[in-house]
């Protein structure tokens, strides 16, 4: 794994030395949190709460630190290349998130052809649209769409095919979209041992989630090939642009739950899953997002099955006040079941979010978030001995600087 | 998307989705003027005046010569296409300046007109003839939601309508038809066109009202980086 991010690491140098600095756009963020919080620790520092800084962690911290570089190749490939630091690292201080080329041809015959390579994010978000997989509307992601951010990256190819109605003079695009990938087969460990978390800390690629209590101690990462299988997705979307968005996708990562890496004694855990989503937009105000994902992850050690299915949904409404504020409310609910014996990674819960972003019209946006949590779960009641339902609260003021060339 | 410049027989059948508000031909004769002031207003359903829809007007019998090309710009600006419509008489040229910090790459896949304008800032390009009539639609290859139009016209007389709906235009005595058109209309095109006589008067006002509101403009409401991948 090492080798292959070096290995990234040393293509994404060359393509920026080759790159034109005339024509590349580059960003640097600098996000500051003030957080107060009374929930236990999530498993970025070995427990199993669900949000991201836990009561230790209260007071000044690092959101997130992130260069972003995008750079035309010529006429019709681009290079993008996403590095963050998010104050606690397992590997290494400063990782990729995203890194890949793009060949974006002329459409021709109202088809538009994009190509993807690299690592990158499946399309499955619709609430992570901001530069760096962000969120314009909450600091902290849905459950669904941070359980992507901590396990899931395409390492391979992805190609979309959009059939241009809007050209032709209706009202929307018809887009098919495919991927390939390797290297993502521990996908899945995370939800089975830890559950959803609500949170932004999305894990660099080859990187690791965080560090497991209970069970084995060992760190988790989810960024490995163990069975030499691709595995792949598959999805269309309806667009009516800045209006309407309707997406569904189907995703395997086709691991072999009997293979494993004995040398890092890591079995290979077969995930997948269904999502869909409906984006809509009111004007230039209202957004409302709706978003579901089910799906089951399987891991068989000598050959006895142990599978958890999985689901998460969530409903966000936010709506912009003039061209400063914006007010968002989110509802989660997210389940884990278990279909072991033991009922070991057993969870459900809901959340509350409520955020409301200041934005400056210049460098800087102040955001407020307020994230309350409702579960329980099965480590939390025979790890922490807690039993009934728990409620989390995070309280988390962010203030964002960013600086760039014109973007993009 | 295509329209057609000539009129088809149906196109004299009154049409049911479209409201005439008003056409006045008030004859108040004047022996020194043969030509007529036309005043063309375009409506929204609610009554609002739709700005920016195309008007054209051709003679029926009579020809006229297509009005005589012209040299046009279609800038961008905020990763816009401004302005978003542009009417162009057959034979004319535009150029397309960048006045945005960041490249643009436009290219049209239009029957009407097919070109290409490699990555550029500024104002690199000679201008682009446009030397078929139809609408040529424009996107740019970096930002897939820009979307501009170019109404290439055959017409001797067009123009676009002003913030209050309205495009005036001198007009000889005649007999014509009358078409309105915008890229985010529901009414199919030919709906939108209308005969009229305007037969030695000197004023003649003709106000049409659209049935259907037209479909949402594009969000203009995110930051440009949003949904950039």
């Amino acid at each position: 794994m090492g080798k292959a991010s070096h290995l990234l690491a040393l293509g994404a140098a060359i393509l920026l030395a080759t790159a034109g600095a005339r024509a590349a756009s580059w960003e640097l963020d600098l996000d500051l949190r003030a957080v107060t919080s009374d929930a236990q620790a999530s498993v970025l520092d070995g427990g199993y709460g669900p949000v991201r800084f836990d009561e230790h962690q209260s007071g000044l911290q690092l959101g997130r630190l992130r260069f972003a570089l995008d750079a035309p190749l010529g006429q019709v490939w681009q290079l993008h290349v996403d590095a963050s630091a998010w104050g606690n690292a397992y590997r290494n201080p400063v990782g990729l998130t995203e890194a890949y080329l793009q060949f974006r041809p002329y459409p021709r015959h109202d088809l538009r052809l994009r190509v993807k390579t690299g690592a990158f994010y499946a399309p499955i978000s619709l609430e992570n649209r901001a530069g760096g997989w962000a969120s314009p509307y909450t600091l902290s992601y849905s459950a669904l769409n941070s359980w992507i951010a901590e396990e899931l990256r395409t390492l391979g190819v992805e190609a979309t095919v959009d059939w241009l109605g809007t050209r032709r003079g209706l009202p929307f695009d018809l887009d098919v979209v495919g991927g390939v990938f390797g290297w993502n087969e521990v996908a899945g460990a995370a939800l089975a041992d830890g559950g959803f978390i609500l949170d932004d800390r999305q894990t660099p690629v080859f990187d690791r989630v965080g560090k497991l209590e209970g069970a084995s101690g060992a760190y988790l990462e989810p960024f490995r090939e163990i069975d030499g299988r691709a595995g792949y997705y598959g999805g269309m979307d309806l667009n009516f642009p800045g209006r309407i968005l309707l997406t569904a996708l189907h995703y395997d990562n086709r691991a072999d739950p009997r293979a494993a890496d004995t040398a890092a004694r890591v079995f290979a855990w077969h995930t997948d899953f269904n999502s869909a989503g409906a984006r809509v937009e009111y004007g230039p105000d209202w957004t409302l997002i709706a978003q579901w994902l089910a799906g089951d992850t399987e891991v068989a050690p000598g050959g006895a099955s142990l599978e958890w299915p999985f689901d998460a949904r969530y409903v966000l409404l936010s709506r912009r006040f003039g061209s400063h504020h914006r007010l968002s409310a989110r509802y989660d609910r997210f389940e884990v079941d278990s279909r072991n014996t033991q009922a070991r990674g057993d969870e459900s819960g809901r959340a509350w979010t409520v955020a409301y972003v200041f934005d400056s019209g210049r460098s800087w946006t102040a955001t407020l978030e307020w994230l309350r949590v409702t579960g329980r779960s099965y480590a939390q009641s025979e790890y922490l001995g807690r039993s009934g339902p728990l409620t989390d609260t995070q309280l988390q003021l962010a203030f964002r600087y960013t600086l760039g060339s014109a973007g993009y | 998307m295509r329209r057609s410049a000539r009129p088809s027989p149906s196109l004299r059948r009154a049409d049911p989705i479209l409201v005439w508000v008003a056409l006045i031909i008030a004859l108040s004769r004047s022996v020194w003027a043969p030509a007529a002031n036309l005043a063309v207003t375009v409506r929204l359903p609610d009554g609002q005046p739709l700005a920016d829809a195309v008007v054209t007007i051709q003679s029926v019998g009579k020809k006229f010569a297509p009005a005589a090309p012209i040299h046009a710009v279609m800038d961008q600006l905020h990763r816009m296409f401004v302005p978003e419509v542009l009417v162009i008489p057959v034979g004319s040229s535009v150029s397309f300046p960048n006045s945005d910090s960041v490249s643009h790459q436009i290219y049209s896949f239009s029957p009407a007109k097919r070109f290409e304008l490699p990555l550029y800032h500024g104002k690199p390009y000679p201008p682009v003839l446009f030397d078929h009539v139809g609408v040529v639609i424009l996107g740019c290859n970096i930002h897939d939601w820009m979307i501009g139009y170019i109404d290439v016209t055959d017409a001797p007389f067009y123009g676009t309508t002003d913030s209050r709906g309205t495009w005036t235009a001198e007009v000889p005595a005649g007999h014509y038809e009358i078409t309105v058109w915008h890229p985010r209309m529901r009414e199919q095109t030919p709906a939108l066109v209308r005969e009229l006589s305007i037969d030695a008067s000197d004023q003649a006002t003709l106000t049409l009202e659209l049935t259907k509101a037209l479909r949402p403009e594009p969000m203009e409401g995110g930051p440009p980086s949003w949904d950039s991948y």
